[in-house]
């Protein structure tokens, strides 16, 4: 049994390509409880964030620094009532939002966290994702729809519009980055790791390929995502001022949480997409400037120093708490998760936890990045109205990934160009 | 359009600018919420809030001679005062005070009537009670000041 672990890790496949039904098992699970831990910190990141960019403080009472404000909501939502609307469509109202989760979370399937860490690698597999991810709109539309009920409805028609809008910009800013996967070798790949892969063959991230077209297709494709997952500037599905809360207006507890968790793990799974095919996945930074085994382990480093980091701010905000009784378990509490930090930090220095762990840390720093974009856009952008933003999907992004898809294309076959121009030549 | 527009809108130089603000408000240095149970707000000299009844420190009598300038001077007539003569002193002294806080509008019209600095509304601004009878202050309660609940996680 442990043998059977032990060659497993020290193998280099992912469970689909071992065929190892327990491993995919313990993958999905792993992942299942990453996403959703990832949610809650996101929830909380979210709101402090957000409330340092408007000058306010966010959550402070619930833990130090309101660190388990998360919980308690979650709490709040899972005792609170479930109200069904008395002339909705129970069936599809029931499974609503089940649809919305499931879509979200199944397109982890392929995300590839690292070389082996991904629970399959699929030959289709960012045509899966895409597949899989644009079938949530299929779970806001019955939600919409079920509630029996205006705003909602509008909320999901302006949902479905949009989605189908900028699916086409996001596609065609991905066409262009499996275009660039075909140009050494001369067949591309769909698959997510394959795409990772070609990009380290080719000593670049895809996003500063024929520069600045790499740039430009993902431009398009950040400006779609945001769009593709109804986050503000482009949050007009859920537009508080105008419809309530647009699809999941009659929804209240354990639904509206779960629409909440989907609304999440998209953000990450598009992000995921985002990271694996212009920022080099797993890929660490500067793998050929600062390359050689010193920089190797130096750079393997990061994750404990990271968690350390983390760890040394509990401690600093132990110290610093306020001295009154009242504190006294927070202030506890506080240092206990701090060494918790510190402990897993020094996990991580071990040598193979090391080795196998800083492809997943890479994959995290550079999603991170792109969520605390999309907080950053929430503080800064107001909203787009309807009709402009229509204008943006059709007459800007989609021209602008239409040249930039010909211009790769063109780009990729300019040795096949102009050879056939000199053969031409008398 | 002519070509500066056009450059600042192709590379999108107002959503930059937009970007960078929102980022140097992020110190958390810069967040003026004040949390209030724990640190206190600071409260102006001229601040009207709590009304007092002010007694002399040395004899502990009450300033108040009822001259009923403060209940004549009140827009809102929530000021009550009935008052006797003392036989010993030759002095009014109030008998049944009584100032109706849940109608107040603290304009401190009767601390401005008042001709012995009698009443006075003073800085203290935690009045908030569970039930409107706890509003209406008698003479004790205004001469002592309300204490504020404490606060308690």
């Amino acid at each position: 049994m442990l043998d059977a672990i032990t060659k497993y890790l020290s193998s280099s496949a992912t469970p689909g390509e071992a065929g190892s039904i327990f491993w995919a098992t313990i993958y999905i699970l792993l992942i299942t409880v990453g996403i959703s831990l990832a949610v809650i910190a996101m929830n909380w990141l979210e709101r402090k964030i957000l409330a340092h960019m408007q000058i306010r403080l966010g959550p402070m009472r619930v833990g130090p620094h309101g660190l388990l404000q998360p919980f308690a909501d979650a709490l709040k939502l899972l005792i609170k009532e479930d109200i069904i609307p008395q002339d909705a469509d129970k069936l599809v109202f029931w499974s609503a939002p089940v649809v919305v989760t499931m879509t979200a979370f199944t397109t982890f399937l392929v995300v590839p966290f690292g070389r082996t860490h991904a629970v399959t690698d699929m030959n289709i597999g960012i045509l899966f994702m895409l597949g899989v991810s644009s079938l949530g709109v299929l779970g806001i539309i019955m939600a919409g729809w079920s509630s029996n009920s205006h705003y909602p409805l509008m909320g999901s028609l302006r949902s479905s519009a949009q989605m189908v809008s900028y699916e086409i910009a996001m596609g065609l800013a991905i066409v262009c980055a499996v275009l660039m996967t075909s140009l050494q070798t001369g067949t591309g790949t769909l698959s997510m790791i394959g795409i990772v892969e070609s990009q380290a063959a080719q000593h670049t991230w895809f996003i500063f390929k024929f520069f600045p077209l790499g740039f430009l297709a993902f431009g398009v494709f950040a400006i779609a995502m945001v769009a593709e997952t109804n986050r503000a500037p482009f949050d007009l599905p859920e537009a508080e001022s105008e419809l309530v809360a647009g699809f999941h207006t009659e929804y209240s507890g354990f639904r509206w949480s779960l629409f909440f968790l989907a609304e999440y793990a998209a953000m990450l799974a598009v992000s995921s997409i985002a990271v694996t095919l212009w920022l080099g996945g797993w890929m660490r930074p500067f793998p050929n400037w600062l390359s050689g085994s010193t920089w190797n382990t130096a750079f393997s480093l990061f994750p404990a120093l990271t968690l350390f980091v983390l760890a040394g701010l509990c401690l600093l905000g132990t110290v610093r708490m306020p001295k009154i009784p009242q504190m006294k378990i927070q202030t506890v509490g506080l240092g206990i998760f701090g060494l918790l930090l510190g402990f897993i930090g020094l996990v991580l220095l071990i040598t193979p936890v090391r080795e196998r762990v800083q492809d997943i840390y890479w994959f995290v720093v550079k999603v991170a990045f792109f969520m605390y974009m999309y907080i950053w856009y929430r503080g800064t952008f107001p909203r787009y109205r309807f009709d402009q933003l229509m204008k943006v999907g059709w007459k800007v992004l989609l021209p602008t990934g239409l040249a930039v898809l010909i211009a790769t294309a063109l780009w990729g076959l300019m040795p096949q160009i102009t050879s056939a121009i000199v053969g031409l030549l008398p | 359009m002519s070509l500066k527009p056009l450059m600042q809108k192709l590379f999108l130089v107002d959503l930059i600018k937009g970007l960078k603000v929102t980022f140097n408000y992020q110190a958390p240095s810069e967040a003026i919420t004040e949390q209030y149970p724990l640190e206190r707000p600071v409260i102006f000299e001229r601040y009207r809030g709590q009304p007092r009844l002010n007694s002399n420190p040395d004899t502990g009598e009450s300033l108040c001679i009822v001259c009923n300038l403060c209940a004549l001077a009140c827009p809102e007539k929530l000021i009550v005062v009935k008052g006797e003569r003392n036989p010993v002193t030759k002095r009014k002294e109030p008998v049944s005070w009584s100032y109706d806080l849940s109608r107040c509008m603290f304009c401190g019209l009767c601390a401005e009537a008042c001709s012995t600095d009698a009443l006075e509304l003073t800085q203290d601004y935690e009045m908030a009670l569970y039930s409107r009878e706890g509003m209406v202050l008698d003479q004790a309660a205004l001469e002592r000041g309300q204490e504020p609940e404490k606060y308690a996680k």
